[in-house]
């Protein structure tokens, strides 16, 4: 057996990945390509449906209506990346090197709320965020807040709504991935390296900080510039001295193989999001995956609704060849075993 | 286990500056893990508020006073316990043979080199970018050209086959961020050992990735459990939790789902609380 | 009428009614408000379909020997029969059928159980499968769609669908014709309105199962009172950001057009774009917090909205929330509201076309129509529930909501039918205006 292996390199590799591989020809790839030919479809479902190629028009008609969209999408999705990425890194570094024996215990915790119904855990935000509810009542009651200000049916409703509903999607990744970083070696790298990083920390720590409180600045509808100064000051004095030269170095490219897997899988489902948009959303914060899901149900204009998605679907395949080719997790990971 | 800082402190010792430091140190990490997992649980809090809330109409999002009696009759309405019991096999069956699948591709994936690779890794990553009333629909329209009964009833059977599809991206994704830069050369010496592919498999690399397949596991389930729109497109007459909750949400969610809701969550969080703790009573 | 709330026991209760005639804007109803009986606990009502069951097959058997007389006969009278007749057709076989619903959306007892769903299985000895498998009209036609296309069955023997769906599936003749000889009930106590219906004009294909109202639904205390639908255009620091509006097309658009002083029973396209006009101001000047579907009724109860576009059944049910919410049709003469209802069809390809007729025709004994409208709250189709009910349950019979009078259904309008290429232009520009694209 071992011999015949040995002389069969390729028949390991391609039974293991026969079985998953056939299932998403048969159950993903062939429906999905039936959905592919209805983009060519023109009519009505009264009319019935008729193919040609010279329909390929659909492309190009659903995309210039949809752009501004297509481009809500890629930000309230690029946004709520960002920010899972900056709530699981800490996260996950934490359980994967603090955890103890709580290790599992945190890590189920992560995930377990997400065994409960999306639909209810919406309802509870609803309550929580509501516009005289818990937090914002107090706030308006003490005249902080404007009684006109409400979170909910705005587009920030929408970013953080997928922020929570992909957080696990982050931080998984990026826990199994620094779980397996060899502890020693961030030891060593600590001799190595001691002290911050410098003077990377605080540049980083500006922006982040900068970036994050101009946005919340422009929500609460006060000064962005102000909030951003402030934002940039505490990140900058926060990176400056909680993050060291030895995590930049060794711990952070190791786990970025984590980093890379999370945002892929909250990027990716996220553009495709339409469920918050429409609880948490208003008038104006639809996404692609709304108009998709309203094509395709309401107006049963299959051809539109299908030329939609493989546009949105070809678009996140060149995002994830682009980021790939950008990070390359094996060379990058190669890379850092070899330092 | 050791704590670990972030940044060990370049000062020199026993100033004030590096007392700080060290307490910092000691605490920043814990007290943001702790508003992290508040953050995740809060929502869920409120679930397990409502579940004891007694609204005298059918909305259930105004606290209205304490009452038990939603506990004592979880399975009242017509349906929603049927409804949980299918949700339930479903995720279990669906996460069990996906995490299976899954692992295998990662594995093949990560560790050799063949022909039609980046094409087994496209097919892998643009699942998760298909809309999943894309999904949902083309495998509809599939299941019905096959034909009818006794070929592809549109039940149970149809609702699995469809969530073992989408999970399965998600579990090669998580598998891989473990496997990804793994230490082969554990992997070389115990085959120079036991010169046995199947046992070094198990004794070395399973062990090995195994956080990663528990943690790929628990995204699985967490999907496949709260899906809505491809399970409604291939459930034929069947019914799943979430398809319960969202057909009910038209007249007003009943209480007894944040009773259901609440419990499953809570015999989640519980046995997994008692096998961490068992294990730690084991080690010490 | 403010100790409605003790009478509510679970959930699965709805009869909370007492309040519901104060949601009525108008004084007219007003008169309606002062009754307040007792109400029998849900199995009384149910005992007494099941009675009014088994009492039917001695009249049957009279009118069966008489042959076809019965259904002949009942229409023409305006009064609802006083014993259900019995259907009657040759070689007519019972097997089991197979229903899909909406959720709560029938009689249910203590244990869970649907006591005119069992009254009838006792009484013609087959299983009824009754499925809540419909949240969304849309939702659902996606799931049989392919069927129907295929000429496959769907599986279901009866659908409930709303009455533009209804008419989408019946102009692709995706619906089987009705047996009026198998319905006499139904032939005989369905009211006049619901026979008007352009889509099925002879009523062959479709029985309502429940109808509802839209209209102005608002929280008095915020808004003070809206007498007018122009009150959702016109913006107002008691209720800007805090209208929500229906994604349901036909009711946000027909309300609109009612504003302009428009007619939704006949659209137009040059009606349609004044309307989208007059929503995308409103939505500009950040009147509208959000397009909803039936959450519009939380929002409603946490005071996240004040002024929406609401289902009169809901609202019906929200008073227990939120003692003092209104829902009006407007006091100003030209407006009103909107009437709609869910229908039961028999899909093409059905396996048991005449059981599911006989269902139908069940629902139209005023006695099971009263004991399911006891607990749903919408607006009954069948003549002389209200009757039954009077004695049953006073409170529901003379809520306006439930059974309105005449004046009220006068001023309500039915969306009118869309020609194919006018049904995906009103789509398109909806859906645009509530995407945001």
């Amino acid at each position: 057996m071992g011999t015949f292996l040995k002389h069969h390199r390729w028949i390991t590799p391609l039974a293991l990945l026969a079985p998953g591989l056939l299932w998403l020809l048969v159950f993903y790839l062939y429906p999905a390509l039936q959905m592919f030919m209805a983009s060519f479809w023109s009519g009505s479902l009264a009319t019935g449906f008729t193919f040609s190629l010279s329909n390929w028009t659909n492309y190009p008609d659903a995309v210039s209506t949809y752009a501004p969209i297509y481009l809500r999408s890629v930000l309230y999705a690029g946004a709520a990346t960002v920010t899972t990425f900056l709530i699981a890194y800490p996260l996950a570094y934490t359980i994967a090197f603090k955890g103890g024996r709580f290790k599992n215990l945190l890590l189920f915790l992560v995930v377990a709320p997400f065994f409960t119904s999306f639909l209810l855990r919406t309802v509870s935000w609803k309550i929580i965020l509501s516009d005289s509810g818990p937090v914002l009542g107090p706030l308006k009651a003490i005249g902080i807040l404007p009684q006109q200000f409400h979170v909910l049916a705005s587009p920030m409703a929408v970013i953080a709504g997928i922020t929570y509903a992909f957080l696990p999607f982050m931080t998984l990744p990026i826990y199994v991935a620094l779980e397996k970083v060899d502890f020693r070696l961030v030891e060593a790298a600590k001799d190595l390296y001691a002290g911050p990083w410098r003077p990377g920390g605080a540049i980083v720590g500006a922006i982040v900080g900068g970036v994050l409180m101009a946005v919340l600045g422009f929500v609460f509808n006060t000064s962005p510039l102000a909030f951003a100064i402030v934002g940039a000051v505490v990140g900058a004095v926060l990176f400056h001295f909680r993050v060291s030269e030895s995590f930049v170095r060794v711990t952070f490219p190791l786990s970025i193989s984590g980093v890379f897997a999370g945002g892929l899988l909250t990027f990716i489902p996220a553009i495709g999001d339409y469920v918050n948009a429409e609880l948490l959303g208003g008038p104006n914060t639809s996404m692609i995956g709304n108009v998709i899901q309203a094509k395709f149900l309401t107006e049963n204009d299959y051809p539109s609704a299908s030329a939609l998605s493989f546009v949105m679907m070809f678009g996140v395949l060149i995002v994830v060849a682009i980021y790939a080719k950008i990070l390359g997790t094996e060379e990058l990971s190669a890379a850092a075993a070899r330092a | 286990m050791t704590a670990v800082a972030l940044a060990p402190s370049a000062r020199p010792k026993g100033s004030v500056a590096n007392r700080i430091d060290r307490v910092f140190d000691r605490w920043s990490m814990i007290v943001y893990t702790l508003l992290a997992v508040i953050y995740l649980l809060l929502p869920v809090a409120v679930i397990i508020l409502f579940s004891f809330n007694d609204p005298p109409g059918k909305t259930n999002v105004v606290w209205h006073g304490f009452t038990l009696k939603y506990w004592l009759n979880p399975f009242g309405p017509d349906g929603l316990g049927s409804a949980v019991v299918l949700s339930i096999t479903i995720a279990i069956l669906s996460t069990l043979i996906a995490t299976v699948l899954g692992t295998l591709m990662a594995l093949a994936l990560e560790r050799y080199q063949f022909r039609g690779k980046s094409f087994a890794n496209s097919l892998i990553f643009i699942p998760m970018a298909t809309p999943e009333i894309i999904m949902g629909a083309s495998l509809l329209t599939m299941f019905v050209s096959i034909g009818q009964p006794p070929f592809f009833p549109l039940n149970f059977v149809t609702i699995l086959i469809a969530h073992i599809m989408f999970n399965i991206s998600y579990v090669v994704v998580t598998v891989r961020a473990r496997l990804a830069g793994f230490p082969r050369h554990l992997e070389e010496a115990a085959m120079d050992l036991f010169a046995n592919e199947w046992q070094t498999f198990w004794r070395v690399t399973f062990p090995l990735i195994l956080p990663g397949i528990v943690a790929a596991a628990l995204l699985a389930f967490s999907l496949s459990i709260d899906d809505f729109v491809i399970t409604n497109f291939t459930s034929g007459m069947s019914v799943t939790f979430p398809m319960y909750i969202y057909g009910a949400a038209r007249i007003g969610i009943p209480v007894q789902v944040n009773v259901i809701g609440t419990s499953i969550f809570l015999i989640a969080v519980g046995s997994v609380a008692l096998t961490t703790l068992a294990g730690r009573r084991k080690r010490g | 009428m403010s100790t409605s709330d003790k009478l509510t026991g679970s959930p699965i209760s709805r009869r909370r009614l007492l309040q519901g005639s104060a949601l009525m804007g108008t004084a007219a109803f007003l008169a309606a408000c002062g009754t307040k009986g007792t109400v029998s606990p849900a199995p009384t009502a149910a005992a007494a379909a099941t009675t009014a069951a088994s009492a039917a097959p001695s009249a049957a058997a009279a009118s069966g020997a008489a042959g076809s007389a019965a259904p002949s006969a009942a229409p023409a009278s305006a009064a609802p029969t006083a014993t259900p007749s019995e259907p009657m057709i040759p070689n007519g076989t019972v097997a089991n059928v197979v229903w899909a619903n909406w959720p709560l959306y029938i009689d249910v007892d203590k244990n869970g159980n649907h006591p005119t769903i069992q009254a009838f299985e006792k009484k013609y000895g087959v299983k009824v499968t009754y499925k809540e498998a419909i949240n969304d009209n849309n939702d659902f036609f996606g799931k049989i769609q392919p069927n129907l296309q295929a000429g496959q069955p769907t599986g279901w023997d009866i659908i409930t669908m709303t009455d533009w769906m209804a008419a989408k599936l019946i102009s692709f003749g995706w619906i089987e014709r009705l047996n009026p000889a198998a319905m006499p009930n139904f032939q005989a106590n369905v009211k006049d309105q619901y026979k008007t219906v352009d889509w099925d004009p002879d009523v062959a294909h479709h029985a309502p199962w429940q109808s509802g109202m839209t209209g102005i639904g608002y929280d008095p205390k915020v808004t003070g009172s809206v007498t007018t639908l122009k009150a959702f255009f016109t913006a107002d620091p008691r209720w800007t950001g805090k209208v929500d509006m229906l994604t349901e097309m036909r009711d946000t658009i027909g309300l609109t057009m009612l504003s302009l002083g428009l007619d939704p029973s006949k659209p137009t396209r040059a009606a349609f774009d004044q309307c989208i006009t007059a929503l995308t101001a409103a939505k500009n000047a950040g009147i509208i917090r959000r397009f909803t579907g039936n959450d519009y009724s939380q929002d409603l109860s946490a005071g996240d909205a004040v002024l929406v576009m609401a289902w009169s059944g809901d609202m019906v049910q929200l008073l227990v929330d939120k003692p003092g919410l209104k829902f009006s049709l407007g006091a100003d003469g030209t407006y009103g509201g909107m009437l709609w209802s869910d229908n039961m069809m028999v899909p093409k390809g059905a396996a048991q076309p005449y059981t599911a007729e006989l269902l139908m025709d069940w629902y139209y004994i005023p006695a099971n129509a009263a004991a399911v409208e006891d607990y749903v709250n919408y607006i009954c189709p069948c003549r002389g529930a209200d009757v039954v009910l009077k004695k049953l349950d006073p409170s529901v019979a003379s809520n306006p909501l439930i059974f309105p009078p005449d004046s009220t259904l006068a001023r309500l309008s039915i969306f009118g039918s869309l020609t194919p290429d006018d049904e995906s232009y009103f789509n398109t520009g909806f859906d645009n205006l509530i995407n945001g694209a």
